[in-house]
């Protein structure tokens, strides 16, 4: 009875073609372009001509920062604080700081400058890999979004889809960049900015120099668990949202009716995203082996810190079911696959190491299980030892017990109308 | 016998089933008919044990089961209002599944699985994806799934609705043979008063919340004995003819459409040689004469003042 289940889950996700994809392929297409595209570039590989990009600009930025003084002073006095967070948040130094501040990116991306007229005769000459053109008011619109009330303003962004591994490279440089300034737009909105930060360089060396050892990560391994470990997140908001499908459809009901217990349903869901996960960590590791090379050299640890993992995403299914039914709507679910995954791929440290950003948002990241599991795939990789991953342990046992018994407390224990 | 005693169910203040009685004994269909909000998936959900009542009791043979469900929810199958399916899975793979809920047996609920298809006529199309069927096959499919363990009782919630007339036909059929075959007891809801009438033999009738008439077929037609309905066509309209009747002091509820006129009259009466000879004083030639059973749908005129479907 509790196979049939598990069974059921499996079949009806093998015929989910665009679930499949999200969870299996997606990974080990951007295992490949952050390990393959970024990785070469970023190790100097010769054979890869240079991103030639370039930036429309329609105003000039500082004018844009008078032009917002202006307005916002009519709001509310601009102190001190003030004036330095603005300098701090002003887009277009930042973009173009980001692009050509480190020396890795210099080499492999250059960048001109365009005037408004030269925008067109650019676009159709395919010089360039790709065109950033900022519209008009950029700033000014932009600033008022963070200081005051609107819209974010965006870039419009041009690439040449005839250098298929170019443009990629700078769509994903820009993804970072929005990233980061939604993380910045909201630590400014909720009045944490500070002087100490600056914005990171987007991860991008070849090699990773870790702490404690010296053995190298190099970045097709930091991709395969960066990635891994997020994307095994998302089985938690497929799942939650298949059974909470099951309650809209009274499937539910019927189950109930055939005295099966509410609980025993939630754990089936639990062990189902547990098996799923292990095989599309599997998946993701073989594939790793094949195209990388990348062997596992701690099988008992790696299979414990895995499993540890995936009965917290088991935990979070089974949360994410529980607010589900008890809000009668797949809320809980869809926004933890649209926004809270991506927030914790940031904090966990998927898109760059955020401890070099923030001890304090590093140490938070401990307290992600796909931080608390990156960090320990890494450990591992370096010959770490089940001390060295003691702590990463720990904090995945605790957050699977939290988070499970939080579910069984919220779970409805009937069915029917809610 | 189950039983419900003054069920009530109140959603934010709205009384959506109001003090609502009825029982079903071994081996009879019973109707329950009333129009869309009536209340009767509710009165369903309290039944099977799904909702809680806001108050009144659930009974199986005179022991409550609204604490402990279990005894109820065994000989009971229920075929919900939604279509309940895995729409992913095939028909076998559907059956399968809930029939391994119910733990049977593995070669039992494979026999099981195979009538069960072959009553609700599935047989040849069992292994397709259930996404793909026809709106009359998954009402069908929907059908199984309640009868496959074998229950005493089975709860039909609109299992006819918003599908071909073939398919509804052969779900009558089903359930007709559910019931004379493998002696079922059925509880079958419906908006539809044609086929209560045709299957029922016990007719509640219900709505806003309330149950407004309850018994046999011809208890509930005796609440019409009174009167007889008379439908009668004329060669053709003549508005003379129809001020006459309306001057008639022994009709009532007089509606013309075109040529045709219905018009209510006192039972024992013989209206018919009047008729004629008002037929001849206004020169108009009379087609036809039809003396009407009255139905369940006049019924509910009757006892509401509206139309049983909107
Ligand atoms: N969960 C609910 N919350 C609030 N009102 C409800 C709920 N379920 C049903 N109702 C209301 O109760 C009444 C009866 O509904 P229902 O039992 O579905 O009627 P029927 O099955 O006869 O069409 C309707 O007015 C409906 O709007
Ligand atoms: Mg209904």
């Amino acid at each position: 009875m509790f196979l049939a289940l598990i069974q059921k889950q499996m079949k009806i996700l093998l015929r989910s073609r665009s679930e499949l994809l999200m969870l299996f392929v997606m990974p080990i297409i951007l295992i490949t372009i952050l390990s393959f595209a970024l990785g070469s570039l970023m190790e100097g590989n010769s054979e890869m001509t240079k991103v030639e990009l370039a930036i429309v600009l329609h105003d000039n930025e500082e004018e844009q920062l008078n032009e917002f003084r202006k307005v916002a002073s009519e709001t509310f006095p601009i102190n001190d604080e003030m004036e330095k967070q603005m300098k701090q948040m002003l887009p277009i130094s930042m973009l173009l700081e980001q692009l050509t501040k480190s020396e890795e990116m210099k080499e492999f991306i250059h960048v001109t400058e365009l005037k408004p007229n030269e925008f067109e005769n650019a676009r159709k000459s395919e010089e360039f890999s790709a065109i950033i053109e900022v519209p008009e008011h950029f700033t000014v619109n932009f600033l008022t979004s963070i200081f005051m009330e609107g819209d974010q303003p965006a870039f419009n962004v041009y690439v040449n889809e005839s250098e298929p591994i170019t443009s990629t490279v700078v769509k994903n440089i820009l993804d970072f960049y929005q990233q980061q300034y939604t993380f910045f737009t909201a630590l400014a909105k909720n009045g944490f900015l500070s002087d100490e930060m600056t914005v990171p360089t987007p991860e991008i060396k070849s090699e990773i120099q870790t702490v404690d050892t010296e053995t190298k990560i190099n970045s097709s391994i930091y991709y395969t668990f960066s990635m891994s470990v997020m994307f095994i997140l998302f089985i938690a908001g497929t799942i939650a949202g298949q059974s909470f499908l099951e309650k809209n459809m009274h499937i539910f009901d019927r189950i109930l009716l055939a005295r099966i217990h509410p609980l025993t349903y939630l754990a089936s869901m639990i062990v189902s995203t547990v098996v799923i996960a292990f095989i599309q960590v599997a998946i993701l590791f073989a594939f790793a082996y094949f195209a990388f090379g990348i062997s596992l050299n701690q099988w008992g640890l790696t299979i414990l810190l895995t499993l540890l993992l995936a009965i917290v995403v088991g935990g979070i299914t089974a949360l994410l079911s529980s607010i589900n039914y008890r809000s009668n709507s797949a809320n809980a679910s869809n926004i933890f696959s649209n926004a809270l995954v991506s927030i914790l791929a940031l904090l966990g440290g998927s898109f760059f190491n955020i401890s070099g950003l923030s001890p304090v948002l590093g140490k938070i990241g401990m307290w992600t299980p796909n931080g608390a599991a990156l960090d320990g795939y890494l450990k591992l990789a370096q010959n770490g030892s089940l001390s060295d991953i003691q702590h990463n342990l720990m904090n995945l046992a605790v957050m699977a017990i939290v988070l499970i018994v939080c579910a069984v407390l919220l779970f409805p224990k009937r069915g029917g109308i809610a | 016998m189950i039983e419900v005693v003054n069920l009530t169910k109140t959603f934010k203040k709205v009384n959506a089933v109001d003090q609502v009685n009825f029982y079903i004994e071994p081996g009879e269909i019973v109707g329950l008919l009333g129009p869309n909000g009536a209340g009767k998936s509710t009165t369903i959900a309290m039944l099977s044990t799904l909702v809680p009542p806001t108050s009144g009791d659930v009974l199986l043979q005179q022991q409550s089961v609204l604490k402990n469900p279990a005894s109820l929810r065994k000989v009971l199958g229920v075929v919900p209002q939604e279509i309940a399916l895995y729409e992913e899975l095939t028909a076998r793979e559907n059956l399968l599944f809930f029939g391994n809920l119910y733990k049977m047996q593995k070669d039992q609920l494979k026999n099981r699985v195979d009538t069960v298809l072959q009553q609700i006529g599935l047989q040849h199309e069992s292994k397709k994806i259930v996404k793909h069927y026809s709106g009359g096959m998954k009402r069908r499919l929907n059908i199984g799934v309640a009868m496959l363990h074998e229950p005493d009782y089975l709860i039909m919630d609109e299992p006819t609705v918003g599908i071909d007339p073939q398919s509804r036909n052969h779900i009558l059929e089903t359930v007709k043979k559910l019931n004379t075959e493998s002696n079922k007891a059925i509880i079958y809801t419906s908006h539809y008063m044609e086929e209560v009438e045709y299957l029922c033999n016990r007719i509640y009738i219900m709505d806003k919340g309330r149950i407004i008439a309850s018994g046999t077929k011809d208890e509930i037609k005796a609440i019409l004995s009174s009167e007889n309905t008379i439908l009668v066509k004329l060669e053709k309209h003549s508005n003379d003819f129809l001020s006459e009747l309306m001057s008639q002091p022994l009709l009532s509820n007089i509606n013309a459409k075109e040529a045709e006129i219905s018009f209510t009259v006192a039972k024992g009466i013989n209206y018919l040689p009047t008729l004629l000879t008002l037929c001849e004083m206004h020169h108009v030639t009379l087609k036809s004469y039809e003396v009407k059973e009255p139905t369940l749908e006049d019924i509910f005129l009757h006892l509401t003042g509206r139309a049983l479907r909107n």
